[in-house]
């Protein structure tokens, strides 16, 4: 896990210009490890990145929302978005394990698992 | 075979002095600087004081979600998101020149547009992606790294953002970069290849862009911001560096014609060279830019008594001056000539691959408008530029034929020539 003060100063390079609730949640989930933070974080990266944006916030979006089909995330999209939560929470994705990330809920999943493997390794 | 005229339709401008053509024209006119101090490293003490700073844009941090530009413009994100800080500017600078020429989306993104851009791409950027990849040990790196730092970064991004079909293609010849990229789209219409070319320069203005070039003492150290950088002034102490982005249209007249477009210009020729002598320095006795010159004028059919006025390259260092003034010298005062000669880096500062396309555009505005931009900033002139017209202030009386001058690392001299547009 980072620590908040790591959260801090990352937050404050990396996601700069993004909307305050990402923000908000990244530092909280570095305070509290609370995995409802970690969602908003990790669809609120996705959604900064996704081209056409969907009406209603991902995280509002059911979790069998489709990533490619439902929201039009391009292979940019995806690396973009991998990229950022990565250099966030001191986690790798695994290259294999991407493609098998099909909606809202895999990735979602995924990154909960991800983050507790890695706080535990 | 009938080779076609060549003329300028559009421009459009993010620089030091001014952020559109009405501000530039005043700027150009007026000689208001563009140069102001910059804290290139806050906290520090650094010996350049000063910068050709681009106003209204706040491209500070890294993250293009922080930028801030003019209203007015919107782009699309993914778009944005492989941008250098001088993409940005770029992108103001096309949707300008897009509407002064009148070219429809589609006339642009037709098998018959082309782009030609040039940029040093962003020292800026560079350094964080490298870092980034040193710290996480090769683990990590933002997927846009390479788009949006590497020289050809406007090529990629704007070739894709406007639907450019004909051709895309970079220069990387230094401070001649653009200059030589109008010489070449003047080509590629007059052999009948394109219709039009949309040729676009930029630079970031920030300590990772300009800096380096303290390193070869090329950088004027003043702190006044009128006296750091005065083209063929006996004080003289370097070049003040800038940034920013112009595009520049240039078109086949008969289609331009056809559409009804407003015609800046006409390109009647051009010329280059190479010096053969040094990595950085200017041939001492200015033969490649003569060269150039003298290429260029023939290429237009134009003796040196037809010419109104020269935009030199003169960056304000102490050889690179001397050199075109011995290179304009030989050109003209030998044949009797004496054409009015300034450079307009006085008031913007060098903007290095930028330059030849921002003062090729600004020489545009002033065929249009009926003006020579003075030599600002001149006080002494330099023994060794002696024999050069140089008028301290501005001139009412409108240019015919103007003479464009570049010069770039490695000896490379392009000189173009333009006409007052006559139908």
């Amino acid at each position: 896990m980072i620590t908040p003060a790591v959260a801090k100063q990352r937050s404050a390079e990396s996601l700069n210009g993004f909307p305050p609730t990402v923000v908000s949640a990244y530092l909280a989930f570095a305070e509290r490890g609370d995995p409802v933070d970690l969602d908003i974080v990790v669809l609120g990266v996705l959604q900064f990145y996704i081209v056409k944006k969907p009406g209603t916030p991902l995280i509002a979006l059911p979790g069998s929302t489709r990533l490619v089909e439902d929201l039009g995330c391009d292979s940019l999209t995806m690396m973009d978005t991998v990229f950022m939560v990565e250099s966030l929470l001191d986690v790798k994705l695994d290259d294999a394990e991407l493609p098998k990330l099909k909606t809202l809920d895999d990735l979602r999943n995924y990154l909960r698992q991800l983050v507790v493997l890695t706080a535990v390794s | 075979m009938r080779i076609p005229r060549i003329v300028i339709t559009g421009v459009g401008f993010v620089t030091s002095i001014g952020n559109d053509r009405a501000g530039v024209t005043t700027s150009l006119r007026d000689l208001n600087t563009g140069i102001e101090r910059f804290d290139m490293l806050p906290g520090t003490d650094l010996p350049v004081k000063v910068a050709g700073t681009i106003k209204d844009f706040d491209t500070t941090a890294i993250q293009w979600a922080a930028w801030r530009w003019p209203k007015g413009y919107k782009f699309p994100q993914e778009t944005l998101r492989g941008m250098p800080p001088h993409g940005l500017y770029a992108l103001c600078a096309i949707e300008q020149a897009n509407a002064d020429s009148g070219l429809t989306s589609s006339e642009i993104a037709s098998e018959e547009t082309s782009l030609f851009c040039a940029s040093a791409g962003s020292p800026r950027l560079l350094r964080y992606y490298a870092n980034q990849l040193h710290d996480s040990k090769g683990e990590r790196v933002s997927p846009m790294s390479i788009v949006s730092s590497i020289a050809g970064t406007l090529n990629f991004n704007l070739g894709a953002y406007l639907g450019i079909k004909g051709a895309v293609a970079g220069f990387s010849s230094a401070c001649a970069s653009t200059t030589q990229a109008i010489g070449y789209a003047c080509d590629e219409i007059a052999l009948g290849r394109q219709r039009r070319v949309l040729v676009v320069g930029g630079e970031d203005v920030n300590f990772d862009s300009l800096m380096p070039f303290s390193g070869m003492r090329a950088l004027s150290r003043q702190s006044d911001p009128v006296l750091a950088s005065r083209p063929f002034d006996v004080g003289r102490d370097g070049f003040v560096g800038t940034g920013g982005a112009v595009a520049l249209w240039l078109e086949a007249a008969e289609t331009a014609q056809a559409r009804g477009a407003t015609i800046y210009a006409e390109l009647l020729g051009w010329g280059q060279s190479a010096d053969g002598t040094s990595v950085a320095q200017s041939d001492p006795d200015g033969r490649g830019l003569a060269l150039a010159m003298h290429r260029a004028l023939r290429a237009a059919k134009v003796a040196p008594q037809d010419v109104s006025y020269v935009n030199a390259h003169a960056t304000s260092t102490q050889a690179g001056d001397i050199s075109e003034a011995r290179a304009l010298r030989s050109i003209f005062a030998n044949s009797g000539a004496s054409p009015a000669i300034s450079s307009t880096k006085a008031l913007t500062g060098h903007g290095l691959s930028l330059s030849g396309v921002m003062e090729t555009a600004f020489c545009a505005v002033c065929l249009a408008e009926g003006f020579v931009p003075g030599a600002a900033n001149l006080r002494e002139v330099d023994p060794a530029c002696e024999g050069l017209n140089l008028p301290r202030t501005s001139l009412p009386s409108a240019p015919r034929i103007v003479v464009k001058n570049s010069s770039g690392f490695g000896g490379s001299n392009v000189s173009l020539v333009l006409a007052r547009w006559e139908s």
